[in-house]
């Protein structure tokens, strides 16, 4: 057992390493306006893959930073944050001391702070900076969430959702907030708490699908026919809102076999829900590719049990 | 400069122009004492063309649209991008064991 961890520490390494080696050949020749470029898609689409980001920040953008004008320092709170996710706090030291040169008195670069602090494992520290910042400024929700995020991170999960039901009772239009109370719950296996903030984010939005792919995969985890029922309901929303959503398909393909007992008509939408996932494959893939996919063999499999067992 | 911006400026020049036809017209015809029943047709026609070239002109220097329908923006969206939330970024993972500098 030991020597199989022991390769699997290995093989990760390996990958890390294999991925940083891939990045650095891709970019040798980054023109600095590429590497402005892609920093500013990963800020837009929120993509949270901090090797990438330091990784053109010391390649290309750190020497060109002055040529970015205002967004220099959106740059560096960026480049800071994805330092800390790679445990790289020599580079987000130096941005948070321009960036701290430049906004002396801000509350966001006092929040960066805490969070190197947070990254260092100094949680008494941050801490202490967080309070600082909300007797300034109570309403200042970002220094708020990063002590929510602080007892998540030390693993105190019923602490974090104290904090932030709390936080929630003044700000309750914050969506963001109830996805992550949602996280939470799931952690501490409370489906129905759980399913109660995702009905609150699909009256938000309602035209978001992965709200309901998620509440729809709450309710299959809860089991039991009532559930199973609405989780049908809502992978087929899911799937009618995102038509090329393979997940939402698959789950409806899912929910309606294990309903099938109760209701024949399930079985129609299982065969449809196959007959979607097949045309996906069939247009996705090479004809190779699909003998070697086990996938449509199974929900083949699948369904032959289901029409002989009724 | 593209030509769709080109096609905004020669369709204000032209609706201007047509405006100020008009206004010589009216004139024309106090100095020559007629009754005013309508504009001429070449006016007419002018200002009405220049109107659909100014139109077309400016949809296209806009930009791009939005998709009409609400959720087409939502599509590219990922079950990764839902759970990815900057605001609660905790940095307690794997990261430090796996990208330090040794």
């Amino acid at each position: 057992m030991e020597t199989l961890n022991y390769a699997c520490v290995i093989t990760i390494e390996n990958l890390v390493h294999f991925r940083r080696e891939l990045l650095l050949s891709t970019m040798s020749n980054t023109r600095w306006e590429d590497a402005r470029d892609q920093l500013r898609k990963i800020r837009e689409e929120q993509i949270r893959d901090g090797l990438l980001v330091v990784q053109l920040w010391e390649d290309t953008l750190c020497d060109h930073i002055h040529k970015l004008g205002d967004e220099m320092w959106v740059v560096q709170e960026q480049v800071a944050i994805a330092a800390l996710d790679c445990s790289r706090l020599d580079i987000a030291d130096e941005c948070r001391e321009k960036l701290n040169a430049n906004f002396p008195h801000s509350n966001r670069v006092k929040r960066l702070e805490g969070m190197v602090h947070e990254a260092a494992g100094e949680y008494e520290e941050a801490l202490k900076l967080y309070s600082e910042i909300l007797k300034d400024d109570p309403t200042y929700t970002l220094a708020r969430k990063r002590q929510i995020a602080i007892y998540k991170g030390q693993n105190n999960i019923e602490k974090a959702i104290e904090m932030l039901n709390d936080y929630l009772k003044t700000f309750m239009t914050d969506f963001d907030a109830w996805m992550e109370l949602c996280d939470l719950y799931l952690c501490k296996q409370e489906y129905s708490k759980a399913c109660f903030c995702m009905e609150e984010l699909i009256m938000s939005n309602p035209q978001n699908h992965l709200f309901h792919q998620k509440y729809a995969e709450i309710k299959y985890t809860q089991g039991g026919i009532e559930n199973m029922e609405s989780a049908r309901a809502y992978f087929g929303q899911a799937a009618k809102l995102n038509p090329n959503s393979m997940r939402a398909h698959l789950g409806l393909l899912l929910s309606s076999i294990a309903l099938s007992k109760k209701d024949p008509n399930n079985s129609k939408y299982a065969a449809w829900a196959a007959q979607q996932i097949t045309d996906k494959y069939q247009t996705q893939e090479t004809k190779e590719q699909i003998k070697e996919t086990k996938v449509l063999e199974s929900i083949q499999n699948m369904l032959a049990m289901l029409t002989s067992g009724n | 400069m593209g030509f769709h911006k080109i096609c905004v400026i020669v369709g204000l020049v032209a609706l201007a122009h047509a405006a100020y036809s008009a206004a010589q017209h009216r004139a024309y015809l106090r100095l020559t004492e007629q009754e005013f029943t309508r504009l001429p047709w070449d006016i007419l026609v002018q200002s009405l063309a220049s109107l659909v070239l100014t139109c077309y002109g400016v949809v296209h220097v806009a930009g791009k649209f939005k998709e009409i329908c609400a959720s087409a923006e939502l599509d590219n969206k990922t079950w990764d991008t839902l759970s990815n939330r900057q605001a609660f970024y905790s940095f307690n993972h794997r990261g430090r064991a796996l990208y330090e500098e040794r």
